[in-house]
């Protein structure tokens, strides 16, 4: 497939595209569930799951090099043919729909347990999506534009970090690597809902234009994630006593709700909803993936693909409503992105060199 | 979608008819040629038949040739040496634009463009002298955009005046200047002005192609023609600029921009431009840069206030009292003690108080506006607040954020500013922050979709440019701004050298 020249962007743009959906829903609540396993080590976690990120984007990045300019859907394509491959496409797909499904309904919970507790999921998703679909419809350049906003104007978050450290105890890292290294390997796995999003590089990188600055850009990105999922986890480790991160389901938006300025309290709930602005890059990228994917499979005009996406994804937050169902589906999203994203490339990778060894031969 | 779907019907619906192919040709005696003049013009009253000897006959439009040139130039030579051919005519008249013709539809539309035509009996043809006079009013202060260091000449409604304004400011050979007429009926005379060298020929054929492809009916005004050829006629953003500026008109066209006047209106259009440009004025280039930076950076702070101050006191005080400090929500509740209204009721009934205090201020003659302004602001804002239908808060609020949308240099971003305002207050009253988050969201979006001539409209925040954000919300020194926006995608990229000092060393 040819991808025309106006719609690639910079590769430095790659840099936002892959932050910007790296970072959502996950990093609002992952002290906890981190914590059960890795205790005051979960820092290191983080820093190992990170680290594994690159490792799989290095794969990915061998793999895409080997096919020039094709994604991931014309590769299953042209590895297992034409049949199986879809298989895989459809597999591919439909995780980029549950993805999408869990970023949004994640949020709609945060939004409903946070500022408004009764107003309807229906509104809430609606609207959203519809911001989506505005999005969509204007196309791939659009959609990396909305990135690059997302992550510059949210960089005074980080700095809002500083906010805790006054109250701060270093003594609650101490002492360091008290926890074996399976627990602590164990809160790296743990990570994986949190960090995800990073394959978007797999379906993307057609569209980038200058394909020698892919590896770097990516690596910064990733490199740049890895930095602030770190630096939150440590000061939620100082902040927060072992017994108090076990029970704040939203620790990262807690760390929020006693900065205060002359003219401003209560930050969390600015915060809150800010946070709209960085998960619109997550939902417009997984829409985008899986409609790359799906005119693989079918012939969709982007318009029509993205109102059935989105109408799907509405009935799909009438259907799953309560704590218990988003929990069992992040943990099932979580269990299965552990093999989409980051076993998988790597074993693609080998096949793909087998591939090639194989063809070689012959 | 659908919009765009409707709008290209209506375009395309009424069947363009071909522009009259009328060689019918001009009859050789004075009288069938007065006769068919005549009928063509409906027998204006105003047309003037002057027989000047047996054989020569003179017709023109009343006001609308100027009187001296046609008695000095036109009808002595001619009552002097008594001539019987065209040619000999010709030669005998000292007038510049002189031309000869024999097709009946080129002599009235000569006519009526303000040529004197002159016949000779015996002969199919007929002389064209052109010596229109337009009436136009002297040059004065551009009212609109004001400024206190910088020229203070603004264009005014003649084609001919602007055009002179241009070429003394820029005078090179380099200036292009393409004539185009628009309008089924008005004929309006549309200049397309560029610098060859430095403006994008993509750019140039995209405007001259909007231009030439524009079937309507009448031209009035320059802002007519720039909501029409933009590039989404649709949104509220202006996507071009309208200055009555020369110098700001010919700063753009140094940056490769290219540049419309449009006869008989007083603002000239450039294009493309970005969103960060309708909040530079020509001033901040006449500043200290240090200054420039501060100003300009105030104008965007002004924007976003303007934008969202009102929405932010109406869903803190819906939704979200929690976010107002304990010192604050003292005097907060005690001034809206008295309002029986929720916020957004009050908000909206002020804002729409301010507004129409704005328009009615326009509306006036100058003397009387003013004095409304003063006197319905302060009595209605007193007595409003002595009255308990508002909060002292929530008028500080709404005077402050009226006046941060007066700070925009673009009247047209200043009305868009002022638009947008009520939505998102509607949203900040349902929906509390995230509804002003819904609709910040949607502007951005909103924004990323739009282009100018094609260019980038957040230009130069995205696609990022680096060299190019040293000259929009902030301004460096100039000789740290070599470089012309990349944008206007430019032929020349560089003002000047940036590694040589643009001026010598001070000894």
């Amino acid at each position: 497939m040819k991808i025309p020249p106006k719609e690639m962007f910079n590769a430095h743009l790659l840099f936002f595209v892959m932050h910007g959906a790296q970072i959502g829903v996950g990093v609002q609540g992952f002290q906890r569930i981190i914590y059960q396993d890795a205790h005051q080590d979960a820092w290191i976690s983080v820093l190992l799951a990170g680290i594994a990120t690159h490792i799989v984007t290095f794969f990915m990045i061998r793999t895409l090099e080997m096919y020039g300019s094709n994604d991931l859907y014309g590769i299953h394509q042209d590895i297992f043919g034409r049949w199986i491959g879809n298989v895989f496409n459809v597999i591919y797909v439909l995780y980029c729909f549950i993805a999408f499904f869990s970023v949004l309904r994640n949020y709609i919970e945060v939004i409903q347990a946070w500022i408004f507790p009764n107003i309807g999921e229906w509104f809430l998703a609606s609207t959203l999506l519809l911001i989506i679909i505005y999005a969509f419809t204007a196309g791939l350049r659009v959609m990396v534009g909305v990135s690059f906003f997302s992550v510059i104007l949210s960089l005074w978050l980080v700095l809002m970090l500083g906010f805790p450290l006054k109250f701060a105890s270093v003594n609650n890292l101490l002492p360091i690597l008290e926890t074996d290294f399976r627990s602590i390997l164990k809160g790296a796995h743990s990570m994986t809902f949190t960090i995800i999003g990073f394959e978007i590089l797999m379906v993307i990188y057609p569209f980038v234009q200058d394909k020698k600055q892919v590896s770097k850009y990516a690596h910064l990105s990733l490199l740049a994630t890895t930095t602030i999922y770190v630096a939150v986890m440590v000061v939620s480790l100082m902040y927060y006593s072992g017994g108090e991160i076990q029970r704040t389901v939203w620790a990262t938006l807690t760390l929020f709700s006693f900065i205060s300025f002359p003219f401003i309290e209560r930050f969390e709930f600015i915060v809150v909803c800010f946070w709209m602005l960085i998960i619109i890059p997550n939902l417009c990228l997984y829409a985008w993936a899986a409609y790359r994917g799906t005119i693989r499979l079918i012939n969709i005009s982007s318009t029509k693909f993205i109102w059935l996406f989105a109408l799907l994804i509405f009935l799909g937050t009438l259907v799953v409503q309560t704590r218990f169902q988003i929990n069992g589906m992040d943990t099932k999203l979580s269990r299965a992105a552990f093999y989409i994203v980051f076993l998988y490339p790597i074993l693609l990778w080998l096949i793909v060199i087998m591939r090639k060894k194989v063809m070689m031969k012959k | 979608m659908i919009f765009k779907r409707l709008l290209d019907k209506q375009q395309s619906s009424p069947p363009m008819e071909a522009p009259p192919t009328n060689v019918e040709p001009i009859a050789n005696t004075a009288q069938l040629f007065i006769q068919a003049i005549q009928a063509a013009t409906h027998y204006p009253d105003d047309l003037i038949v002057k027989s000047l000897s047996p054989t020569l006959t003179l017709l023109y439009i009343n006001h609308l040739v100027d009187n001296q040139t046609l008695n000095d130039h036109i009808i002595a030579p001619l009552q002097v040496n008594t001539t019987t051919t065209p040619e000999a005519v010709i030669d005998t008249l000292s007038v510049a634009d002189i031309q000869h013709g024999s097709i009946l539809a080129e002599a009235i539309d000569a006519l009526v463009h303000g040529a004197a035509l002159i016949h000779v009996a015996g002969y199919s043809k007929v002389i064209f002298a052109s010596i229109i006079t337009r009436e136009t009013r002297a040059l004065s202060t551009p009212e609109n955009e004001s400024q206190v260091i910088g020229t203070q000449v603004g264009f005014n409604e003649s084609l001919a005046t602007n055009i002179s304004l241009i070429r003394r400011y820029i005078i090179s050979p380099d200036l292009c200047h393409k004539k185009i007429t628009i309008g089924r009926r008005t004929h309006t005379a549309v200049s397309l002005i560029y610098i060859h060298g430095i403006a994008s020929e993509q750019m140039v054929n995209t405007v001259q192609q909007r231009l030439t492809d524009l079937r309507i009916d009448a031209l009035i005004d320059s802002a007519v023609l720039a909501e029409m050829i933009d590039d989404n006629s649709l949104s509220v953003f202006p996507q071009m600029l309208l200055t009555e500026r020369p110098d700001r008109f010919c700063d753009g066209l140094l940056d490769g921009k290219v540049g419309i006047v449009v006869d008989g209106s007083s603002m000239a259009v450039i294009c493309p431009q970005s969103f960060s440009e309708f909040f530079q004025s020509q001033e901040d280039q006449n500043l200290r840069w240090p200054i420039a930076t501060f100003v300009r950076l105030l104008r965007l702070a002004a924007f976003f206030l303007s934008v969202y101050l009102t929405p932010f006191y109406v869903a803190a005080l819906t939704f979200h009292y929690e976010v107002i400090p304990q010192a604050f929500i003292v005097p907060l509740s005690e001034s809206r003690a008295l309002v029986p209204f929720p916020p957004i009721f009050e908000a909206l009934l002020l804002e729409i108080i301010i507004e129409l205090l704005r328009e009615a201020g326009a509306r006036l003659p100058t003397k009387i506006g003013q004095t409304i302004g003063i006197v319905g602001g302060i009595v209605i804002g007193t007595a409003a607040v002595q009255a308990g239908i508002t909060s002292n808060i929530l008028l500080i609020i709404i005077a402050l954020s009226a006046l941060a949308s007066f700070t925009s240099p673009s009247y047209m971003m200043g009305n868009v500013v002022r638009l947008i305002r009520f939505p998102i207050i509607l949203l900040a009253g349902y929906w509390g922050f995230y509804g002003i988050m819904l609709a910040f969201c949607f502007l951005l979006i909103h924004l990323l979709r739009q282009s100018s001539l094609g260019a980038p409209y957040l230009s130069p925040f995205y696609p990022p440019r680096f060299k190019d954000m040293r000259d929009s919300i902030i301004r460096m020194p100039i000789p740290l701004t070599a470089k012309r926006p990349t944008f206007t995608r430019p032929t020349d990229e560089y003002k000047f050298n940036p590694d040589e000092p643009i001026k010598p060393k001070k000894s």
